[in-house]
């Protein structure tokens, strides 16, 4: 029982980092009105930086982390103008395929350039594999309880802003309706900025508990993410905000236990199987493509 | 007296692509008046309205509003300086309430938008009563209420209405269009573009016939009700 109670709150804890990643991805989906297969990739950028910053500074926790979240935020915020064109003539293929460049792009510098293409760890500190509680023979971990906190944290401050502020408000316009959106006098252009900059945001910070729960980090991690991100995408609806936080915990869940439980690692063919199920039965997924 | 001039619009030419869609159109509101633009499908109204909320690329021409140059400004500028287009089609947002969409509408109105809240639940009491009701539940006659409702909210100098009544029955447009008097009324200046034309002509100060993308025939709305062109070719009148 014990240790099922903490094969749980690991499992909630990646769940709640795969939510994190699929409500920016929908975000820029929804407001920045494109197809952010690169989104992942910039994430992964974002732990290079949170370690590198790391190293440079002695471990110091305080850099690695602001590091992180103002990578996401600042990788995610230049990419705004590469997809500009696209998403001004609501090219969603197009820019899926120039997302798809740009991951490409990403990973080789990744592979290439950064550690010279070695694996990264990250420092024992930020992992914080510690154990905060204990019961029987079963721990949970101070790296858990920040994740799972932190992403409480973000998934307030992101719903408040969305349906409790005029920023919000403008946000979820224009993912209904580009057209009326501008009508009213929404500025198109800075508005989906913004998106690019919460979505980079949230990018960071689940970049940081990444980094606490994997413990490395390569060039390959982020097709490995991005896939992922895209499959509770469309599992949950593509666009549903609210649903793709749902599905991405079911998915957590349902990888959590899988490596827990099953002999070998069985997650990814159980999770894409579970995908590609509900898009055979439901084809706009679970929650359907709602705003 | 003399009326000041709201809007101004001066040999405006648009394209799409190679399709000419206006050529060389001038049209004048002045403060306080109802004024319609009558004409077929694809004459070119809605390109007209659009292009001058800034939606629609300006070829050559000049668009003046309230003095002020707003040939090439963008939308979100001409609708803060007071301009608002409720659309053909309403444009409303189905899946916000009703409260969140007369919001939006005062996305740019500074001050305190419960005193427009308070002037618009006076004229559509059927919206308070829906205040939390999702948007696209309404009927649509009270969409198009909404639509206009949202308008003013950005209390406008100006309002724009694309065809408010397409796609209502006959009894809401007769409404629709009292309601478009009982604004005028309290002040607000107006241009309609509607291919209801004796209705529209009805209810309006002056009115414009489009061709195919240019005006043919313009002056004061009787005139041009019992103007024997415009029967024939809008409202019903015998063919030739």
């Amino acid at each position: 029982m014990e240790i099922f109670i903490a094969q749980l709150i690991n499992a909630i804890a990646l769940g709640s980092i795969y939510a994190l990643l699929v409500t920016g991805f929908n975000l820029l989906v929804v407001v920045g009105g494109i197809f952010p297969f690169a989104y992942s990739h910039i994430v992964v950028l974002s732990m290079y930086m949170c370690w590198f910053a790391m190293k440079v500074t002695g471990n110091s926790l305080l850099a690695g982390i602001l590091a992180g979240v103002f990578s996401g935020t600042i990788f995610s915020f230049i990419t705004e103008p590469i997809f500009r064109p696209l998403a001004k003539r609501q090219a969603q293929l197009g820019s899926f395929i120039v997302a798809m460049a740009l991951a490409l792009i990403l990973t080789e510098v990744m592979a290439q350039k950064l550690n010279m293409g070695i694996v990264i760890s990250i420092p024992q500190n930020l992992q914080g594999k510690e154990a905060l509680i204990k019961f029987g023979a079963a721990t949970i971990t101070a790296g858990q309880i920040a994740t799972i906190l932190g992403s409480i944290a973000s998934f307030l401050g992101f719903f408040y802003l969305l349906y409790r502020t005029k920023q919000g408000r403008a946000f979820r316009a224009m993912g209904q309706s580009p057209f009326s959106a501008r009508l009213l006098g929404i500025p198109i252009v800075r508005t989906r900025i913004y998106s690019y900059i919460i979505a980079g945001l949230m990018g960071g910070i689940s970049a940081i508990f990444l980094a606490m729960a994997i413990g490395t980090a390569s060039s390959s991690l982020g097709d490995n993410l991005a896939l992922k991100v895209m499959a509770v995408a469309m599992f949950a609806g593509v666009g549903n905000l609210g649903g793709g936080l749902v599905a991405a915990l079911i998915l957590g869940l349902a990888e959590g236990m899988v490596l827990a439980y099953l002999p070998g690692d069985w997650s990814q063919a159980i999770a894409f199987g579970m995908i590609m199920i509900i898009v055979m039965i439901r084809p706009k997924g679970l929650f359907g493509t709602m705003v | 007296m003399a009326k000041s001039n709201v809007l101004k619009v001066e040999d405006l030419h648009v394209s799409y692509g190679p399709i000419k869609a206006l050529r060389g159109v001038s049209i004048e509101v002045n403060e306080g008046e109802i004024v319609v633009l009558i004409g077929a499908n694809g004459a070119g109204k809605t390109t007209l309205v659009e292009t001058i909320l800034g939606i629609t690329h300006v070829s050559a021409g000049r668009i003046h509003f309230m003095g002020e140059d707003i040939t090439h400004k963008k939308t979100e500028h001409i609708v803060a300086s007071g301009i608002c287009l409720i659309p053909e089609g309403r444009g409303i947002l189905p899946l916000m309430s009703v409260m969140e969409n007369l919001l939006l509408g005062a996305h740019h109105f500074k001050g305190d938008p419960s005193e427009n809240l308070k002037l618009i639940y006076s004229l559509f009491p059927v919206l308070k009563e829906r205040t939390n009701q999702m948007a696209g539940t309404l009927s649509g006659g009270e969409q198009q209420m909404l639509s206009v409702a949202r308008g003013l909210m950005s209390a406008p100098k100006l309002m724009m209405l694309d065809e408010p009544s397409l796609g209502l029955a006959p009894t809401i447009v007769k409404e629709l269009f009292r309601r478009i008097i009982d604004l005028n009324r309290a002040g607000y200046t107006i241009l309609l573009s509607e291919q209801n034309a004796r209705q529209a002509l009805q209810c309006a100060h002056r009115g414009y016939v489009f061709g195919t993308g240019e005006i043919v025939l313009s002056g004061n709305a009787q005139k041009l009700v019992s103007s024997s062109k415009v029967q024939q070719a809008y409202l019903g009148g015998s063919c030739e």
